[in-house]
């Protein structure tokens, strides 16, 4: 199978090299990432995980200190390669002096499209900016310039769209309006690879995920196999259950309130704790799954890490299984020691 | 080649949209206005009879007046020749330096051009913009004098292309000093120095004369060896606009030597940004 993207054993050390004076950065670690053709992919992490680096890699703006990265079958570095990616950068230089349509035409001439006024306009359309095409960029305020910066990116309709922080400075109507665009450069079939501290965007429009710490690659995999997986139950009494009763049958009190935790995924031993709670007079309120969330994904992560207790969290693990089934059901074969970090 | 020209046309159309260019053109089209409407010139079959400046006259001894006004081509060739070399060098510097700005150069990184190709672009313009501004100074002064005297000449804006090669060879340096220090004010810097280094070298025969022979004046003759010759290219182009003889050989040999120092410069460049991580 083709990916979109793949990166091989991709490290990036910065500084140290001259005279190999002054403190080098490892900002990717022997890092593997596959990306499929057509879907959208979502890269998270910290800051200084590694994101943006990732990023410059992939489009040739950093050459990687060893490793390899394959972008749409061929090297970052190559015109024919570039013609079809779209790139949204996290802070967009936009000359204040231009005007949309003079800035997106200047992007039009080095892509070489053709009939770029209808391309122009359209993609200006798109993003809501035809009203104020003729206004100069400088006015604009920041999620106007993402936009821009969005319109430049589809500018041509890329087979790839790699867009760093697209929603970053956009109202909460215009992520909508970007969401929607996203899903329907998905539909067009396009790859949209993303990277975003927003992770509730992120949830809600990718299909697969990695998570960066530190430069390595924690996991990734599909969206599902990720997050949505089942841990167990929230409860809440109405009054206390006896405690000791609680504790036989599996609840704990959530450390954050009124709210007792059933760890597990069995809805029958947990429905029969619940019983018991009730027979001992202990009336239920409210009942409220708990899941994993890419909010939790990532803390525990980064928990993990920080406790120095495994150099991969335990509870990462079913979605990297997950991602590798996952690959392979989608007819990709499994890298060799694909295991993270 | 169309990318060359795509990254070169952008530098125009920036360019024109800043206030130094602005205010430049204003100031010479301003300049050829008040030259125009103030300067009267009286010939009478051939010879200069009476010459007025905002209505005061100014009139010499009787001369034929293609000889009268070569000392004016002249200052103008020498005007356009190092006025153009400095200001260019304080408008153009922060033009490589805002090309390598973040957020600016990764997103053209990720467009299907060449590095090289960002160099070669920025080059061409800039070049182009020190030509279009010294011609233009150039065309209006010719045609100012030209209308007045009836005398036209073609050697205002020769010495005009002249004074965009002597700038090439210096904006060549900037451009390899902003690949090195992202700065406006360093790339300006470089540029100057070039300048000093090139008006030094016009002079190297006889300077290397003050240094007693040894290690030190071989230093000396070996850099200014290295130089563009901006002093004997201003000659040059003031002796190219006041029709003065002028020996092609000569010229072509500085001129060249003008070229390949730009050039050079402008492959450091290139050389140095095809190794650089954004």
């Amino acid at each position: 199978m083709s990916f979109a993207i793949r990166a091989t054993g991709l490290s990036k050390v910065y500084g140290g090299s001259v005279f190999r004076l002054g403190r080098s950065i490892r900002a990717l670690d022997e890092v593997d990432i596959r990306v499929p053709p057509g879907l959208v992919f979502g890269l998270v992490g910290l800051n200084g995980a590694g994101k943006t680096t990732f990023i410059k890699a992939v489009l040739g703006v950093v050459r990687p200190t060893s490793g390899d990265v394959k972008v749409l079958g061929g090297s970052p570095e190559e015109i024919s390669v570039r013609r079809r990616i779209g790139y949204l950068p996290e802070r967009l230089y936009l000359p204040g002096a231009w005007t949309p349509p003079a800035f997106l035409a200047s992007i039009a001439r080095i892509k070489g499209l053709k009939r770029p006024k209808e391309e122009i306009d359209r993609q200006l359309s798109r993003v809501d900016l035809l009203a104020d095409a003729g206004r100069r960029v400088g006015g604009f305020s920041k999620g106007m310039r993402q936009r821009l910066g969005l319109a430049a990116a589809l500018l041509g309709s890329p087979e790839l769209l790699v867009l760093d922080e697209p929603t970053d400075g956009i109202d909460p109507l215009g992520r909508v309006t970007v969401r929607n665009i996203l899903m329907e450069e998905r539909r067009r079939g396009a790859t949209v690879f993303l990277n975003s501290h927003m992770l509730s965007e992120i949830e809600k429009i990718s299909d697969h995920l990695a998570v960066l710490h530190r430069g390595r690659l924690m996991c990734q995999g599909s969206v599902e196999s990720l997050c949505d997986s089942l841990e167990g139950w929230r409860v809440r009494f109405l009054d206390p259950p006896p405690a000791q009763l609680a504790k036989t049958v599996g609840f704990a009190l959530d450390e954050k309130g009124p709210w007792w935790r059933f760890e597990g995924t069995d809805a029958g031993t947990f429905n029969s704790g619940l019983a018991a709670l009730h027979e001992a007079g202990a009336n239920v309120v409210e009942v409220v799954p708990v899941g994993r969330d890419l909010e939790s994904l990532l803390a525990r992560v980064v928990d993990s890490v920080r406790g120095g207790k495994q150099e991969r969290p335990a509870n990462v693990e079913p979605g990297i299984e997950g991602r590798d089934h996952d690959l392979e059901s989608s007819g990709a074969s499994v890298q060799d020691g694909e295991e993270a970090a | 080649m169309m990318r060359v020209f795509a990254v070169a046309l952008d530098l125009l159309y920036e360019a024109a949209r800043r206030r130094w260019f602005l205010a430049l053109g204003g100031a010479i089209t301003l300049f050829l206005i008040g030259l125009a409407l103030s300067l009267q010139l009286d010939v009478v079959e051939g010879t200069l009879a009476a010459t007025r400046l905002f209505g005061d006259d100014i009139s010499g001894p009787m001369q034929a007046v293609d000889v009268v006004l070569r000392p004016l081509y002249r200052a103008c060739a020498y005007v356009i020749f190092f006025g153009g070399i400095v200001f260019g060098t304080l408008a153009c510097a922060d033009f490589a330096p805002s090309l390598l700005s973040p957020g600016r150069i990764e997103h053209l990184l990720s467009l299907p051009v060449r590095r090289v190709e960002l160099i070669a672009g920025t080059f061409l313009g800039v070049l182009t913009i020190a030509i279009i501004g010294g011609l233009y100074g150039a065309l209006g002064f010719t045609v100012v004098l030209g209308v007045k005297s009836g005398i036209w000449t073609m050697g205002p804006l020769y010495s005009a292309v002249l004074a965009g090669i002597g700038f090439s060879a210096i904006y060549g340096a900037m451009l390899a000093a902003a690949t090195f220090v992202r700065s406006a004010a360093l790339s300006a810097a470089v540029g100057a120095g070039v300048l000093l280094a090139g008006i030094i070298s016009s002079f190297r025969a006889d300077l290397a004369s003050l240094f007693n022979p040894g290690i030190w004046r071989g230093i000396f003759e070996a850099f200014t060896a290295l130089m563009p010759r901006f002093v004997t290219l201003a000659q040059a182009s003031a002796d190219i606009a006041a029709s003065a003889p002028l020996s092609m050989g000569a010229l072509l040999r500085l001129l060249l030597g003008m070229l390949l120092f730009g050039v050079s410069m402008t492959f450091v460049a290139a050389w140095r940004i095809e190794r650089m991580d954004f």
